[in-house]
């Protein structure tokens, strides 16, 4: 079940990442455009930037998911199979522990039953907890920047679902897809 | 602890970048700074929020539109009317056709994908040795990252906080003295073996094959010519490569199909993504090496051993060669430039951009060297070869790197005269 929704949400993941990788490339080219036209647009490149932020956070987690992140694989590539399934279990908890602490920072962040309890006014809550995430303004694009670092959360959960997948799953492991990006 | 942890992680296979947040939260912890988790995240987003990593995605689907469209075959076939009638024409061929890919795709990887898969069958079947053609390919390859435009230098700029165009200057030189050396090893080793003798092609033939590469070749005068003009950033002209790169695949050569651009887009978020998501993972891991003042300790260290800016130059390529090996190019880089570029600026007055091309080059090598030879293995799969095979002939090619190598650790000028 687990394992399902895991591979459902990688799959959402990776499809939103792949748009946004588009959108990326639409921008630039309408900067180029718009520069050689001699009427740039100023939000262009914070946009583009965020974009692929946002990209980047999104298909980090759907890597997980899959298993294709970077990793140093040559000291257990020559280990024994079962020793090696130790390995990969471990490298799961791993995982997890990052995916549980990043919730945990997070919520630090956002703090989502104090700016509640301030009845949704950012005044309000800064004043309580001298937390200044909801002020912070985009510099060119007109809106708040804790829309845009959403996607922090959103990764941290999309993180925890893959390795919660992958910890419980005790089938014997698939061939690791060995990343090669260089 | 906190290194004990990192190693133990890393060797466990642990994603790199897992490893390096990791860490931090372990250290953050136990140095009782827990203050830090509130903006743990927050600081993670900002490490990436840089308009120079923006051409590594727009870069990367370059590469993917090239590869579906049919470009190849014919950058190749270009190389063929240069140099096809020389004793061993074809290793050349593949050296030249390397230098012109090198010059639009920026990964080494890549690079030696393809061009395994289109040039090894072709010059087994002329006669060359299998192990020797996959390993001619293999160090070809190596042209990718030093040759603009190049993921590494993309990364190295934004580590090293230069601008991205200077630094694809400076890979300009030494990429040419690479392709040279490159070229003298396969002339000796051609005049020891008695390789077969290439054809000159026919006036005709060889002017249809420049017209049918033209446009081709449009996309490294584009990314090369825009920024070495200023009139585009290395992100503005990796777009306008893969819109140009598109436009030839689909409409000039007709092999590429629309339908399958979803696909290659899904490859270029997921592959750009592993990369940026280092990235973000080394700007938390660099509270580790802040707080514990890990340059400056080390600059103390290596300044009582040498004085001298060469001689620091090759410690650090003696020491990147292991690293290499063991770690892939592009994590290395992001590991070791925050701890090291201080040290090669403040200590030894070297410059940012010789430091970067030297340290690239030498990282990138690790690619073919094994246990971690990724290069290797991909050269080995792509054309069937045992990786023994390719290493006895490799190892030609891998002198000559280091024989770069030095000669680029020792004249920094090599690096830095195209930039003003």
């Amino acid at each position: 079940m687990l394992k399902r929704i895991s591979a459902i949400w990688a799959r959402g993941e990776l499809a939103l990442a792949a748009l946004l990788a588009v959108g990326v490339t639409l921008l630039i080219l309408l900067n180029v455009v718009t520069r050689t036209a001699g009427a740039a647009i100023y939000w262009v490149d914070e946009a583009a930037i965020y974009t692929m932020v946002w990209m980047t956070f999104l298909g980090a987690s759907a890597a997980i998911a899959s298993q294709q992140q970077v990793a140093i694989t040559a000291l257990t590539d020559v280990l024994p199979d079962g020793l090696r399934r130790v390995a990969a279990k471990l490298v799961d908890v791993a995982v997890f522990v990052f995916a549980c602490a990043m919730i945990w920072f997070c919520w630090r962040w956002y703090m989502p039953l104090a700016i509640a309890e301030a009845g949704f006014d950012a005044r309000a809550f800064q004043g309580a907890t001298f937390n200044f995430i909801y002020a912070e303004p985009t510099s060119t694009i007109g809106i708040r920047k804790w829309i845009i670092w959403l996607v922090m959360p959103l990764f941290s959960l999309g993180v925890f679902i893959h390795a919660l997948a992958h910890l419980l799953d005790v089938s014997p492991p698939a061939a690791h897809a060995k990343g090669a990006v260089t | 602890m906190t290194p004990f942890l990192f190693f133990a992680k890393l060797l466990l296979a642990v994603p790199v970048a897992i490893t390096l947040a990791l860490t931090a939260i372990w250290y953050i912890w136990e140095s009782d700074n827990v203050i830090l988790y509130d903006s743990f995240a927050q600081r993670m987003f900002s490490g990436i929020e840089s308009y120079g990593l923006l051409a590594i995605p727009l870069f990367m689907l370059t590469g993917e539109l090239m590869n579906e469209g049919g470009m190849t075959r014919r950058l190749i076939n270009a190389a063929r009317v240069f140099v096809g009638g020389f004793r061993g024409g074809l290793a050349y061929i593949n050296l030249l056709a390397n230098m012109f890919m090198a010059a639009i795709i920026g990964s080494a990887a890549a690079q030696i994908a393809v061009m395994s898969r289109a040039m090894v069958p072709a010059m087994e079947e002329e006669g060359y040795d299998r192990g020797f053609a996959a390993a001619t390919t293999a160090a070809g390859g190596l042209l990718a990252p030093v040759i603009p435009p190049s993921m590494l230098f993309v990364i190295y700029g934004v580590l090293a906080q230069i601008p991205i165009g200077n630094m694809f200057l400076a890979g300009i030189v030494p990429g040419l003295i690479l392709s040279a050396c490159f070229a003298l090893v396969i002339a000796l080793i051609g005049l020891r073996r008695q390789f077969p003798k290439g054809d000159w092609m026919a006036a005709r033939e060889a002017g249809s094959a420049l017209l049918y590469a033209l446009p081709a070749l449009l996309i490294p005068a584009a990314i090369i010519g825009g920024i070495l003009g200023g009139v585009a950033s290395p992100t503005e002209s990796a777009a306008v490569a893969s819109v140009v790169a598109f436009l030839l695949g689909w409409i000039v050569y007709r092999e590429l199909k629309p339908a399958r651009l979803f696909d290659m887009f899904r490859r270029t978020a997921l592959n750009a993504s592993l990369i940026i998501f280092m990235i973000a993972a080394a700007n938390v891991f660099g509270w580790v090496i802040i707080y514990e003042a890990l340059p400056q300790r080390l600059a103390e260290l290596i300044t009582t051993i040498t004085q001298n800016p060469f001689v620091f130059l090759l410690i650090v390529n003696i020491v990147l060669l292991f690293v290499g090996m063991l770690i892939d190019g592009i994590a290395a880089i992001i590991l070791v430039t925050p701890i090291l570029l201080p040290i090669a600026i403040d200590s030894y007055g070297i410059s940012p951009y010789q430091f970067g091309v030297v340290i690239s080059l030498n990282l990138v090598l690790g690619l073919l060297t094994p246990p971690v030879g990724v290069g290797l293995y991909i050269a080995s799969a792509m054309s069937e070869t045992p990786t023994s095979r390719i290493l006895r002939a490799l190892w030609p090619f891998l002198v000559a790197v280091a024989g770069v190598l030095i000669l680029l650790s020792y004249f920094p000028v090599l690096s830095t005269v195209l930039i003003d």
